[in-house]
């Protein structure tokens, strides 16, 4: 009985450190993407990009 | 000249002093993000983070997708949390909550807007069921006479404001191409560039096709009476759309014109009814009034604190709140009352603990005249660089009283009186219009009620029903001892004034008139003329 609880405690404690993990990775990519504001960045990259692809749409202008 | 008290600030601000820093000539977008001490930066990465969840859920829809590759102001989509770190420069504690509480939802709410546009687009979604329901409406005009319809049935569409308006906000180069379109098909440069560029919009075929109807608004001048004429055209010939043009009186301070403009509002009633095929339903109606008024109520409170020593609710975020819940809800949805009351709880907490959000509150200024959309931010750079704290903005000014909210047979026909009276005095008409008494007499009231030493005349120079007072301003506020400090833009076009050219009148007028020196120098110039 002692040792099933054991066992049990140990998986979950071992579920924890994972989550805890996964938490603290998430926490530091995406933190590291807010504070450089690297989301932006990388947008500022691909703008010119889609201004191009506006550029080549065949559009019904009205003249 | 009349003069304020100079507050200093006894707290010594969390975080980084100067947000000058965050800024770099080299990129289109800012270096890194403000730090504001552990507990508000944390606060801030959060709203990060839930911004970009609003933004991936409407973007793993395919239908937006395609919308997203189909229209060119979708490029503002891109910059969203690049236009919400414009809105919390310097802030921290309340202030920055009261910023992302509004805005936030400003943004959830134009993000809804886009994806309902998309749905019923003829070109995107095409789901022509959801079209049928659909009535577009004017981008600057009060949606009060749809306050009586089940939003759920009938959706009011406000196209113009994720493609012109908002657009502008997060990427200040995103309608100069329409602008462009406009004044190549024939329309001259000095027309004001808001309906000139919706105007281009329609002609270069970028709107969103959807609606059974469409109900147009003679908003505030003749740039918006043009632009509007091309675009029913479009709507009306080409893709059968009828549309619904709601004269509305524009002096509307005479007692005299308000039967005529409750007569216009029944019409437009009719006209949504015929096309849509649901009914009026007045307990709908009576329910938003009681929301509207409960707003009306929350924004005078947030102007009485903004009256004391120690402002809360301030600078573009109060403004464009404001513009959203006045005008584009109008009381329909039962959600702003949640922030409404969310906003007053923050401000009156940030009140309570009198906080302060710069060194030093030396002039307290009201901001009149039209703002420029693509340098919207410059409210809070007024705070920072120079202490000057913008109480609040010509376009926040608006209705003050109640209007009927229990249904009794006088007060259904008094309903119609009153959506006619907040349409006539919706947001750009109430002071750019309704005469001599709405832009100057009311001005000088709000300086005394809120005792400004300061007006910052925003100078809106293709605005022809603002330019023609300069004198009388200039006259009147020597006359009552108020510094009137001109800024001139061009609403739109950053082309004709850049961001530094427009904070360099400002820098100019603190050092010349009076003598005084930045709070934080490093935002005197910043290197932000290039940058979305």
């Amino acid at each position: 009985m002692c040792k099933c609880k054991c066992k049990i405690a140990k998986a979950l404690g071992k579920l924890l450190l994972k989550l805890l993990a996964v938490v603290l990775g998430f926490f530091a990519v995406t933190f590291t993407m807010y504070i450089f504001n690297l989301d932006m960045k990388l947008m500022a990259v691909i703008a010119p990009w889609l201004e191009k692809w506006y550029d080549h749409l065949e559009h019904n202008q009205y003249i | 000249m009349k003069t304020v008290e100079t507050i200093i600030n006894p707290k010594k601000r969390v975080g980084e002093e100067s947000p000058g820093k965050i800024y770099s000539d080299k990129l289109k977008v800012r270096a890194r993000r403000e730090w504001r001490g552990v507990k508000d930066t944390f606060y801030d990465y959060t709203r990060w983070l839930y911004l970009l969840s609003v933004l991936g859920r409407f973007i793993m829809v395919p239908r937006n997708v395609k919308g997203f590759l189909r229209y060119r102001w979708m490029m503002s989509y891109l910059f969203v949390p690049h236009g919400m770190d414009k809105f919390t420069i310097g802030l921290r504690d309340e202030a920055l909550r009261i910023a992302h509480t509004s805005f936030n939802f400003v943004i959830a709410d134009v993000t809804q807007a886009i994806a309902n546009c998309f749905r019923g687009d003829r070109r995107v979604g095409n789901d022509t069921e959801y079209s049928d329901k659909c009535v577009i409406t004017d981008e600057n005009s009060m949606v009060t006479f749809m306050m009586g319809f089940d939003k759920d049935k009938v959706h009011t569409i406000l196209r113009e404001v994720p493609t012109m308006f908002a657009s502008n906000i997060f990427h200040q180069f995103n309608v100069m191409h329409y602008l462009d379109v406009a004044q190549e098909y024939g329309i001259s440069g000095d027309v004001c560039p808001m309906p000139e560029a919706e105007a281009g919009i329609s002609i270069d075929d970028d709107f969103c096709v959807l609606g059974c109807c469409a109900v147009q608004n003679n908003t505030t001048c003749d740039g918006s009476l043009m632009g509007n004429g091309i675009i029913a055209k479009r709507l009306e010939r080409e893709y059968g759309i009828p549309t619904f043009q709601l004269a509305t009186p524009l002096r509307h301070k005479e007692p005299d014109v308000l039967e005529y403009a409750a007569t216009e509002i029944k019409k437009a009633i009719a006209f949504v009814e015929e096309h849509t095929g649901e009914k009026w339903d007045w307990d709908r109606y009576f329910a938003a009034a009681k929301r509207v008024n409960y707003a009306t109520k929350c924004r005078i409170a947030q102007m009485e604190i903004n009256s004391t020593p120690y402002p809360q609710f301030f600078g573009a975020a109060f403004s464009l709140y404001n513009d959203t819940n006045y005008m584009g809800n109008s009381g329909r949805d039962p959600q702003f009352v949640k922030i409404d009351r969310k906003l007053l709880e923050l401000a009156e907490q940030g009140y309570k603990a009198k906080r302060m959000y710069a060194k030093e509150y030396r002039h307290r200024a009201i901001i009149w005249g039209v703002q420029p959309q693509y340098v919207i931010d410059q409210l809070y750079w007024l705070l920072q660089c120079w202490g000057i704290v913008p109480l609040t903005d010509m376009l926040s000014v608006i209705n003050t009283d109640m209007i009927v909210d229990e249904d009794t047979p006088e007060n259904r026909e008094q309903a119609y009186r009153d959506m006619a009276m907040l349409n006539m005095e919706m947001i750009m008409r109430n002071h750019t219009h309704g005469g001599y008494k709405v832009l100057l007499d009311d001005l000088w009231e709000l300086c005394e009620q809120m005792n400004a030493d300061l007006v910052m005349m925003w100078e809106h120079m293709s605005c022809k029903a603002l330019t023609g007072m300069h004198g009388m301003f200039e006259e009147q506020g020597r006359a009552r001892g108020i510094h009137v400090m001109w800024v001139s833009h061009d609403l739109c076009d950053p082309r004709v004034f850049t961001r530094q050219a427009i904070r360099d009148q400002v820098n100019k007028y603190m050092r010349t008139v009076f003598r005084e020196e930045p709070l934080d120098p490093s935002l005197e110039i910043i290197p932000d003329n290039e940058a979305y």
